[in-house]
């Protein structure tokens, strides 16, 4: 490693100030991190010492999202790494590209963002569309706010929003079949779930949707991985259990009560089917089809777009489970999750507020 | 070309002022909502500018040359009429000469009468100077409105129909971005216009008071 410091060092010299690449000295200071720990230290106190930096934090979230990432690739082939590197090029250009003229670190909140987007895209989107998204949900979701940590709506989010309502064609048939990329056809492309839930009364069963069967978002379709990779999470305290938890049990609540009262989709002239059993079918199902678990466990979750108060969390979590069954069964839309939680971040700073100013009441008046 | 030998030296100012340090939507935000609907087109942004400036011209003429006559109690309703008068003209000749264009602007010609543009240079300019200037602030004020809208059509009709003035320019297997084509696409659009002007004319933001 003697060599490479000596290299680190010797160019150092460049990017400072007065030297020729001074434009590029995040770039640089980023490169230089992955390697070797910066020499920098606090002068003044506090000093805090704790291993758990936004890196770590970071990765931590990447090696959760690891069961979806291979199960992806599993499922619908290779085309998935592409677009993840789609995804990580054009999204990391923005980034240094920002942190270049705005003078300031590159932060690793990007590594994250560009690993889900492609996650919770359709497998067979064009690998320009994925461009455009990410670039727009970096770009404006992120970057025009003042970068990581200063966001109100979650970036991948946002870049996945945009596509969905500027390219409709395309977002709403790219759905492959899994594992059709090992067979003889090109693509076969399959209803999801949510859609035969809701066109036909189809219902997927449980079992294949936890083993990832029916098709789906690249990132969604293998259910266990997700709940696994959501749990370590929850375990390691990089997400909060209580807004991914508060999310999944008021989904399944919604939709149990608008089963009990013939909410659930039938088919043709068949009546709806009803009952207690009905009903808590129809929960379950709401629960683990569609993109509920993901963007419970890795969306949701994501502390800088959810309330950091703690009553805040759980009207946050409860606000996104109650809107994404709303959307699904009355809306003209198959899915719902995206808009729900794009829909909460916009409340998340009035929730703190509201709760903030509930709790320090008496405080205020005295 | 210099600007001061051909307006002279107040002239070169008020043109200087008009088309950038002081650009009506960039630097004011007025004349946002037209800008947002109208700009989905090229032919449509040369129309609504082309009538903007009609009337910020004919509106500069009428208000300069009453100024001194004018009441001041009662001179807003005097600038309202005088810009109604020129709307109904080009509301006029559009449906006349060019009903196409009429039919897809809609409400929106009528509606050059609450631009903020006019009524902001009548009341900021034209009461306060002589004819010549209030021309040239007028014919400036307009170029500036005019060039936005036309930056942001192009943008946006190259985006959202794949054409440029009605011409396919995108090539064969080109996927049309819906969102453009909505007022709402046009924030995007218009915000980054917005933000890049004013960043590259100093503009400060409001302080926090």
């Amino acid at each position: 490693m003697k060599w490479l410091y000596n290299l680190f060092e010797s160019s150092k010299p460049h990017f400072e100030k007065r030297g020729k690449l001074a434009f590029f000295k995040p770039l640089f200071e980023a490169i230089e991190f992955i390697f070797f720990y910066p020499p920098a230290r606090t002068v003044t106190g506090p000093h805090v010492r704790d291993p758990l930096d936004i890196k770590r934090y970071m990765t931590i979230v990447i090696v959760a999202l690891l069961p979806s990432i291979c199960a992806s690739i599993y499922f619908f082939g290779p085309r998935i790494l592409l677009m993840i590197l789609v995804s990580y090029a054009v999204g990391g250009l923005v980034e240094v590209l920002f942190a270049c003229i705005r003078k300031t670190e590159i932060h690793e909140g990007f590594f994250v963002t560009g690993i889900l987007f492609p996650l919770i895209l359709p497998p067979a989107t064009p690998l320009w569309v994925v461009a455009v998204g990410v670039f727009f949900g970096v770009f404006f979701g992120k970057e025009v706010f003042g970068g990581t940590g200063h966001n109100i709506f979650n970036p991948a989010l946002v870049g996945r929003l945009f596509v969905t309502i500027a390219f409709p064609t395309i977002l709403t048939t790219g759905w492959t079949a899994p594992g059709a990329w090992r067979g003889a056809a090109d693509a076969v492309s399959q209803a999801t779930p949510m859609a035969l839930a809701k066109t036909q009364a189809v219902f997927t069963p449980v079992a294949d949707l936890l083993i990832g069967i029916p098709s789906g978002s690249a990132g969604e379709t293998f259910r266990l991985g997700i709940i696994i990779g959501g749990i370590f999470l929850m375990l390691t305290r990089v997400s909060n259990w209580r807004v991914p938890i508060s999310y999944l049990a008021s989904v399944f609540v919604m939709a149990f009560v608008i089963g009990l009262f013939g909410g659930i989709p039938s088919a043709g002239e068949s009546a709806a089917p009803s009952g207690f059993a009905a009903a808590f079918n129809f929960g379950l199902f709401n629960l683990l089809g569609g993109s509920v678990l993901f963007g419970a466990m890795f969306m949701a979750c994501d502390p800088v777009t959810s309330p950091f108060t703690v009553p805040g969390k759980f009207i946050f979590g409860i606000g996104c489970g109650v809107l994404t069954v709303l959307i699904r069964v009355f809306s003209g839309y198959v899915e719902g999750v995206m808009f729900s939680i794009v829909i909460m971040n916009a409340f998340t700073p009035l929730i703190d507020h509201i709760v903030l100013s509930m709790r320090y009441r008496g405080a205020e008046a005295s | 070309m210099n600007l001061k030998e051909l307006f002279g030296k107040k002239g070169a100012k008020t043109v200087k002022n008009g088309i950038w340090r002081e650009h009506p939507i960039s630097s004011a935000t007025l004349g946002i909502c037209s800008a947002l609907a109208i700009s989905n087109k090229v032919e449509n942004a040369i129309a609504m500018s082309a009538g903007v400036i009609f009337v910020l011209i004919l509106t500069a003429i009428i208000i300069s040359l009453l100024r001194k006559i004018i009441p001041s109690r009662v001179r807003i309703i005097i600038y309202m009429i005088t810009i109604a008068a020129g709307v109904t003209i080009v509301d006029l000749v559009l449906k006349a000469y060019f009903p196409i264009i009429s039919e897809a602007m809609g409400p929106y010609v009528p509606l050059i009468i609450t631009n903020c543009i006019i009524m902001g240079r009548a009341e900021a300019f034209f009461v306060q100077n002589p004819t010549k200037l209030s021309l040239l602030d007028a014919l400036a004020n307009g170029l500036a409105y005019g060039y936005t809208l036309m930056a942001i059509a192009i943008f946006r009709e190259i985006f959202a129909f794949g054409t440029l003035l009605g011409v396919r320019v995108t090539p064969a297997g080109w996927v049309d971005w819906v969102v453009l084509a909505a007022p709402a696409g046009a924030f995007f659009v218009l915000g980054t216009f917005l933000w890049v002007t004013r960043t590259l004319a100093g503009v400060e933001p409001p302080k926090k008071s």
